[in-house]
């Protein structure tokens, strides 16, 4: 690049034939001198990453962010256009250590050289974690990230709903857990792009379609694990409220064990990866296998002890009834004896073993008055150790 | 019965035969039906693999599954 005006095509010159600018009749205007300047500025350099501090940030009314990017010997003005504003997740900080990625160019109307920045990427992922913590606290806010609010999950699944690139690692992953520890179980997958710029309002979508279908038991949200841009989608508040809004429980399964989005922090369930949230959905059946075995096990064991029960209160009960009825026939014997004595007191025989005799009818019944015989009469005479026949021959009267 | 269902009422069964007051002729009833409430829910946990669907919604807002092709 060589200076001289006429690669440039000035025109502006009163002399055609001498070069502008070389003495005071040629003189160039400002504006020319700055948008030459510019030109050649952003000619020389290719777009390009530069790192430095942030200072004196400032986002204009009109969309357009202005700082000044430092080191310890050098700034720059820099400036972000309202359109490229959007790609980036936050404003950076004051001090904040950026990379940014632009061209250098020329502010004619101050006469300033200007760093044109088109992405921005803070130390230690700085923006992004502004970005997500904004969302954070602005969801924390509401209350949607209380710990009431999240659904249970249902124990035993029949229908897992997953909402994923339908060619992803995560699905294949997803499925290849249910189907070992729960082959029975089905999978119907939801498909959304899970990056770009479709990815948002896709798994938004994708989320809204299971609600409205409503015959899964269970949403999982997954994503293999990519860089910060890539989990982006998943750090949208518009997808944080879709997740929230979804009538089934969700299980969101995104990236690695490290990456924690907000659509983690709004699930019912937050997995470290697609592999992670088909665990959490799903039993494995050999565990259910076993606690099968053990509710039998325990039913038996219930059933043996209440018929040992049944069976001891049996024997308590037989026992009692064989001493009620030993008592009582004790109680029969001593009466019975009793009752003898006292019979034995009374009985005629008594009478009888002192010489007395006693005259029975026919009947048998005893003839105790003269006027129960008639002559010529046969009756019995008991007497102390037989009886004999007699008849009447005779009756007197005093 | 679903099989949560089922397992569910399993649990039922073995808390209610555990208790100290039940009745005999419950007991055995309860047992009957736990040994038959166990005996499908091992058969389910048997069933063969179930497909891979893909949910797609029609344009009238009703919905199908198809086979999702892996």
């Amino acid at each position: 690049m060589t200076p001289g005006g006429q690669q440039f095509g000035f025109s502006l010159s009163a002399r055609e034939d001498a070069a502008p600018g070389v003495d005071p009749t040629s003189a160039i205007a400002v504006s020319t001198l700055t948008s030459t300047a510019r030109d050649i500025l952003e000619g020389a350099f290719p777009p390009i990453w530069v790192r430095g501090e942030v200072t004196g940030f400032k986002a204009h009314r009109n969309g357009h962010w202005y700082f000044t990017l430092r080191d310890r010997m050098a700034q720059v003005r820099a400036v972000v256009w309202s359109k490229d504003t959007r790609g980036i997740p936050a404003q950076p900080d004051e001090g904040m250590q950026i990379a940014a990625f632009g061209n250098l160019s020329v502010y004619p109307a101050k006469g300033e050289m200007q760093f044109v920045v088109r992405r921005m990427e803070a130390e230690g992922d700085g923006l992004w974690r502004k970005a997500v913590e904004r969302t954070r606290l602005k969801l924390e806010a509401e209350g949607l990230l209380d710990v009431a609010r999240k659904r249970p999950l249902p124990r035993y699944p029949r229908r897992v709903a997953v909402v994923t690139s339908p060619d992803g690692a995560a699905l294949r992953d997803i499925v290849a857990v249910i189907r070992r520890r729960a082959p029975m179980v089905e999978v119907v997958v939801v498909p959304a792009a899970v990056q770009g710029d479709a990815a948002i309002l896709e798994l938004c979508a994708a989320l809204a379609r299971v609600g409205r279908w409503r015959e899964a038991d269970v949403v999982i949200v997954a994503r293999g694990g990519g860089s910060r841009e890539d989990l982006w989608a998943f750090n949208d508040e518009r997808l944080a409220r879709a997740v929230i809004a979804c009538p089934l429980p969700v299980v969101s399964g995104v990236g690695h064990e490290v990456d924690v989005t907000i659509c983690d922090m709004v699930a019912d369930v937050r997995a470290a990866t697609p592999s992670a949230a088909a665990e959490a959905v799903v039993r494995d059946h050999a565990e259910l296998a076993t606690e099968l075995t053990t509710a039998e096990r325990r039913m038996a064991r219930a059933l043996t002890k209440r018929v040992d029960r049944a069976k001891s209160e049996l024997q308590w009960i037989a026992s009692a009834l064989r001493n009620r009825v030993v008592r009582t026939t004790e109680r029969r014997r001593a009466r019975l004896s009793e009752l003898g004595a006292q019979l034995n007191a009374l009985s005629p025989l008594a009478t009888l073993s002192r010489g007395y005799a006693v005259a029975r009818g026919a009947d048998g019944r005893a003839l105790m008055s003269v006027e129960s015989f008639k002559l010529d009469q046969p009756f019995d005479l008991v007497l102390r150790d037989g009886t004999i026949g007699a008849r009447v021959t005779r009756t007197d009267r005093p | 019965m679903s099989f949560e269902k089922r397992l569910r009422r399993l649990e039922e069964i073995v808390r209610e035969l555990e208790s100290d007051e039940i009745e005999l002729e419950r007991a055995l009833a309860l047992f009957e039906e736990g040994i038959s409430a166990l005996r499908a829910a091992t058969e389910d946990l048997g069933k063969v693999e179930a497909r891979l669907q893909r949910l797609v919604e029609r344009t009238d807002g009703s919905f199908e599954v198809t086979d999702f092709r892996e």
